[in-house]
């Protein structure tokens, strides 16, 4: 049992007055002290070692109260009360009130029924509200997500500037986007050029023609096998960089992506690096004098197959 | 404290308004309860990150505000308002820079924090949720960072986003969806730059200030873990509030970081590359410095092709999210020593050691490319 407040304390030989504060551990929580207020003859702490026994209204100390009036005065500056200090659960276990507390409940709640109805109708209504909301909101931030894809030609430049076989040159063009409610604006864009020799051209084609389709799987151009020059798009099949051609210690002249160092030859194979997929060749058509225009297609990077998002 | 007793002393008109808010609010009740907190085993510099941590936010707040005077989230004006604040308004260049490297602070930090945390084996039983509480909150700064760094719309901005996007659109059946969704679109745009804007900006300051204010309410609760060795004896003995001690501590924290961070802005102030543009011309795309270590790992062989992508993209860091959030749950020996826990330790040292390395190195490999 607990010493409670307003207890009153008695020593071995006499009562010495009352319970008035309780002092408590911090770390164990329990009541490590009482403060025994002595009849207005000042407060005495005396630690809980000194208690015989604890009584419904009655502690029992088992010193003389020779013993308690010679200890020093309680300095109640030396603590702090529990409403002023954080420590959670500190009056979980501790029963120092001289009895419960308690406050009547209002006339209209003493008997209402179904709580648990109200409670769970409360939630469901709650629900309900958001599921309402859920889908017209996923809807609205959905709404520019899908495109359909842009198949027009776009002019990119002159092979006349190509001076050598096998090399990776640079086109750099420049694209208009509308998007959704802005005024159209250009962006600046990049292709690679490959004048192939024959060799590489079979590295590329395979034997093949390439086949591009549209979103409805009907024919949209056939790059021939014949043309000796490839287009690649920028855009690295890793994850989506921009490539460059550069020279390499031991690979000679390659593609090589600067951020996670994939690396290509002239015919987009991936020669090192972690690029899932060789680069992507465009379709390209020319025109008798040598402007290339192609067809502004990317692909999702990280995959080990095409997949096309514009 | 004696009171100092001066007889009829009327009291000013200042204590008369104190006296009059804290009859309504309960004031002094309250900073009672806030500085009166019993740190076990007393203050320490180890546990000053939490709190130079929300410091760093409320500056990151503050500055983030300012910058949104003159920044405008579209396409055409990201880059100019961008430019208008380093070059024409006057101290823009020093609030961007303070803002900047203020998130470079906070990945430093929070790195710090989880570190001690960690290794003061805080997170043990009864402190689960504040740690998986904490957790989330980091998610959150590193959502700040990557969304933050797109809105200047530099070429730096654009391939970040790029690259960060394509790396989330590799996560198995929900990865299109969710680049798509972020991006606003098949490709980064106006769009994706709203997007961005609002999630940074509204989004994440609103979950990180509710996850912040569940982090302190949950570590209240459960009081701190204090120091790892001890009986229970002495580290009543050395035990403090934490005013002063450990407050003065925090405050030298704050001011040391607040003084860094001063420092870079004035020697490294932010520059903007040029505008972001779908062909990286020279640049070579390259995240913030903090993520540079996961960058380096992405270009190892064997997180090449299309398996190895999911394994390095995906797989790697949700297992080490999922294993930290783990932790508590089946690392229940009570033990917290961390010279008595050595696989605690050995762990933390090669997590550290790699990240030290890869960012290392990736800043080796700069020198190759050119």
């Amino acid at each position: 049992m607990q010493p409670k407040l307003k207890s009153r304390v008695r020593c071995t030989d006499r009562e010495i007055g009352e319970v008035s504060k309780v002092v408590v551990d911090p770390l164990s929580h329990e009541i490590s002290h009482i403060v025994v207020s002595m009849n207005g003859s000042g407060e005495r702490q005396v630690a809980m070692g000194h208690v015989q026994a604890v009584a419904e209204d009655l502690v029992e100390l088992r010193a003389p109260s020779s013993d308690i009036v010679a200890l020093p005065p309680f300095k109640r500056d030396d603590f702090v009360t529990t409403h002023e200090v954080e420590i959670s659960h500190l009056e979980d276990n501790l029963h120092v009130m001289p009895g419960e507390v308690l406050v009547p409940l209002p006339a209209l709640e003493k008997d209402v029924k179904r709580r648990t109805f109200f409670m769970n109708f409360t939630n469901a209504i709650g629900f309900l509200i958001g599921l309402l909301m859920a889908f017209p909101i996923l809807r609205y931030l959905m709404k520019p997500m899908y495109l359909p894809f842009d198949n027009a030609w776009l002019k990119v430049g002159n092979v006349g500037k190509i001076k050598q076989e096998d090399i990776g040159v640079q086109f750099e063009y420049k694209k208009k986007i509308k998007e959704a409610y802005m005024p159209e604006y250009e962006v600046m864009k990049n292709i690679w050029i490959v004048k192939a020799t024959p060799a590489l051209l079979e590295k590329v084609y395979k034997g093949k023609d390439i086949e591009f389709r549209d979103a409805s799987g009907n024919a949209l151009w056939t790059n021939k096998k014949e043309i000796p020059y490839v287009a690649f798009s920028g855009k690295c099949p890793h994850l989506g960089c921009g490539y460059k051609w550069r020279r390499h210690k031991t690979l000679g002249q390659v593609f090589l992506c600067p951020c996670h160092l994939s690396i290509f030859d002239a015919s987009g194979k991936v020669l090192d690096g972690p690029a899932p997929r060789p680069l992507d060749a465009l379709p390209m058509r020319m025109s008798a004098d040598g402007e290339v225009e192609i067809i502004d297609m990317e692909f999702k990077a990280g995959t080990k197959s095409q997949v096309r998002i514009i | 404290m004696e009171q100092p007793s001066v007889p009829n002393a009327q009291p000013t008109a200042a204590e008369r308004f104190i006296a009059f808010l804290d009859a309504r609010v309960g004031l002094k009740e309250m900073q009672a309860k806030m500085l009166n907190e019993p740190v076990p085993g007393g203050s320490r510099w180890a546990y000053v990150f939490g709190s130079i941590l929300l410091f760093l936010f409320l500056m990151q707040a503050v500055t983030g505000i300012l910058l949104m005077f003159y920044y405008v989230p579209t396409a055409d004006h990201a880059y100019a308002s961008t430019q208008y604040i380093i070059h024409e308004v006057d101290y823009g260049w020093f609030l961007l820079s303070y803002h900047f490297w203020g998130s470079s602070a906070m990945a430093v930090c929070v790195v710090a924090h989880m570190s001690q945390v960690f290794l003061w084996g805080a997170y043990k039983p009864p402190r689960e949720l504040l740690w998986v509480v904490g957790l989330a909150l980091f998610g959150i700064v590193i959502g700040f960072g990557f969304t933050g760094y797109l809105l200047p719309w530099d070429q730096r901005a654009y391939w970040a986003t790029t690259v960060g996007v394509e790396i989330l659109d590799k996560t198995p059946v929900l990865g299109d969806f969710m680049a798509r969704f972020l991006k606003g679109g098949p490709t980064p745009g106006q769009l994706t730059l709203s997007r961005f804007f609002v999630i940074h900006v509204m989004i994440l300051p609103a979950a990180l200030m509710v996850l912040a204010g569940l982090h302190l309410f949950l570590f209240r609760v459960a009081s701190p873990a204090g120091p790892f060795k001890g009986t229970p004896d002495e580290i009543k003995a050395k035990t403090d509030y934490f005013f002063p001690r450990q407050i003065w501590k925090d405050i030298v924290g704050m001011a040391v970081v607040f003084a860094s961070i001063c420092g870079l802005t004035f020697w490294e102030p932010v520059v903007l590359l040029e505008e972001a543009t779908p062909d990286p011309g020279d640049y070579h795309p390259e995240p913030e410095w903090y993520f540079l270590f996961y960058f380096q790992l992405l270009r190892f062989k064997m997180f090449s092709g299309e398996f190895g992508q999911l394994l390095g993209a995906v797989a790697l860091p949700v297992a080490f999210m999922v294993l930290l959030v783990a932790l508590p749950f089946f690392d229940k020996d009570p033990e917290r020593n961390i010279f008595k826990r050595p696989v605690a330790l050995i762990s933390w040292i090669v997590v550290m050691v790699i990240m030290a390395l890869f960012t290392v190195s990736a800043v080796i490999n700069r020198e190759f490319l050119d």
